[in-house]
């Protein structure tokens, strides 16, 4: 700084910092302060539907297919890791396995629920919903230094994504949609501290309430308290959705976790249970959107084995 | 040449909030990603001011705001950044013509990243956000300064030196002597 001093040069005067440097630098400061409060008071208010939405709209439109593209370009370097891991063959194998140990477990997980569910529903009429189930990639994650628990994924409105639809894995449920764009939708995770979904236990079928509790990492709870406060969770008992009216935002039936510890509600009735999800947040890759209603109406008396 | 510049930085900006957004979290530690935009702003503000730093960082934050899978009220990226590429910014200032030193980049990175994340959060708690968890504020920090140091020996040096290449003459003898 002193030896910038001492020269007389133009350009060294400018850069020591004349007032009006100075003058301009807090006047750009104090403008974008200014900008990012603005633009939080404007989105704040989300009932009245934010003018923060088109621009939402746009850059998703723009940065849906660049995360897109990111993806597949990380493909290549999983590739890459799988083979120092393990051989080919093994992996096919493991695949299969993989696929069928899945297909046991989640046969397993609803086969109190499901015959349950059957039995109420032999009687209502006869036959299970099906939905129509929108796979979807996903392509893009929040961080956990924003407490944000929510991805993108590669479906939108043209896959006939909306809003308030349920988003499920192989494992369970994942999460709904909150927000949908041309070919972009965000899905919030039920580990989120905003989300709440009703849960059926499997063994007793009492109703209850499952809410995230912002943890992350595969060793991540969530909690869950009993409508009925005289009914008692067990450890090792399981939850499935009960369902929302109009299947939005959850259908009946998906898996969500297994009741790991529970504790009494000191000085008031009932009782909290943590829950372990079926699904790890941090390892999931190909999604299902539930877009459809079931093959027909639950509640009308059809006869079984026609529609879709 | 400023035209240059600063498509150059919105370049930067946008590959950062999408190698972010998409890339980084399959390399999380315990959860926690690296702020790539933020050390792209720190960067930005090192090379070429505080005023650089308080605009990229505005638009670098504004576009984690808005860039799906962001669900919370825009601005509050927008705000943390732009107060930490200003005080980067003035990093730079405080060393003067100088070339900055590694040591002072990383402690600039690390102030950085304490001071969004700090204003991020804060926000939140003020706009009444649940999924604020101040309980688990420190820790995340922590490892999110460490990881963004890590990351930051690589970005930084490649910025400043895209960016240094584009300094017209006339200035490149001012900082240069």
């Amino acid at each position: 700084m002193l030896k910038d001093l001492g020269t007389p040069a133009k350009g060294l005067v400018r850069s020591a910092g004349l007032p009006r440097e100075i003058r301009r630098r807090r006047t750009i400061l104090v403008l974008v302060i200014l900008a990012s409060f603005t633009l939080i008071v404007l989105d704040a208010r989300r009932s009245a539907g934010s003018p923060v939405e088109p621009l939402r709209h746009a850059a998703a439109a723009v940065f849906g297919p660049l995360e897109s593209g990111a993806s597949s370009a990380r493909q290549p370097v999983d590739n890459l890791r799988d083979r120092f891991a393990e051989v080919d063959r093994l992996k096919a194998e493991n695949e299969k396995l993989t696929a069928d140990n899945e297909k046991l477990i989640s046969d397993l997980r609803t086969t109190d629920y499901a015959r349950n569910r059957a039995a109420e529903l032999d009687r209502l009429l006869k036959v299970a919903p099906k939905y129509t189930v929108t796979p979807a990639r996903v392509i893009g994650m929040g961080s956990a230094q924003s407490f944000n628990h929510t991805v993108t994924i590669d479906a939108g409105t043209a896959d006939g994504v909306r809003a308030d639809m349920t988003v499920l894995n192989g494992d369970g449920l994942v999460g709904r949609v909150v927000r949908t764009t041309e070919a972009t939708a965000t899905v919030l995770l039920i580990g989120d501290r905003n989300s709440t979904v009703g849960g059926r236990l499997n063994s007793t079928m009492a109703l209850g309430f499952v809410s995230g509790r912002g943890e992350v990492g595969s060793s991540a709870t969530l909690d869950y308290k009993l409508v009925d406060l005289k009914a008692r969770p067990k450890v090792g008992d399981r939850i499935v959705t009960w369902g929302s009216s109009g299947n939005a935002p959850y259908v009946p039936g998906v898996p969500i976790g297994e009741v790991t510890t529970v504790t009494a509600v000191q000085g008031a009735l009932g009782s909290t249970a943590q829950v372990k999800p079926f699904v790890d947040p941090s390892r999931i890759d190909l999604v299902g959107v539930v877009t459809g209603p079931p093959a027909r109406a639950p509640r009308t008396t059809v006869p079984p084995g026609t529609g879709r | 040449m400023p035209a240059i510049r600063i498509v150059l930085a919105a370049l930067f900006l946008m590959l950062a909030v999408t190698v972010q957004t998409s890339v980084l979290p399959h390399f999380a530690v315990a959860g926690v990603g690296c702020d790539l935009v933020m050390i792209v702003v720190v960067a930005l503000a090192l090379s070429r001011g505080a005023e650089w730093g308080a605009i990229a960082g505005f638009l670098g934050g504004l576009m984690l705001d808005v860039v799906p899978p962001a669900d919370h009220t825009a601005g509050r990226w927008a705000l943390a950044l732009a107060l930490s590429g200003y005080v980067a910014g003035l990093v730079r200032r405080e060393t003067s013509a100088a070339p900055v030193g590694p040591l002072v980049v990383a402690l600039t990175v690390v102030l950085g990243a304490a001071l969004s994340l700090t204003v991020y959060s804060a926000t939140g708690s003020l706009l009444h956000d649940p999924a604020v968890d101040w309980s688990e504020f420190g820790v995340r920090l922590g490892i999110a300064a460490g990881y963004d140091v890590v990351a930051a020996i690589v970005v930084i040096p490649l910025v400043m030196w895209v960016m240094g290449r584009v300094v017209p003459a006339r200035e490149r003898r001012r900082v240069l002597p």
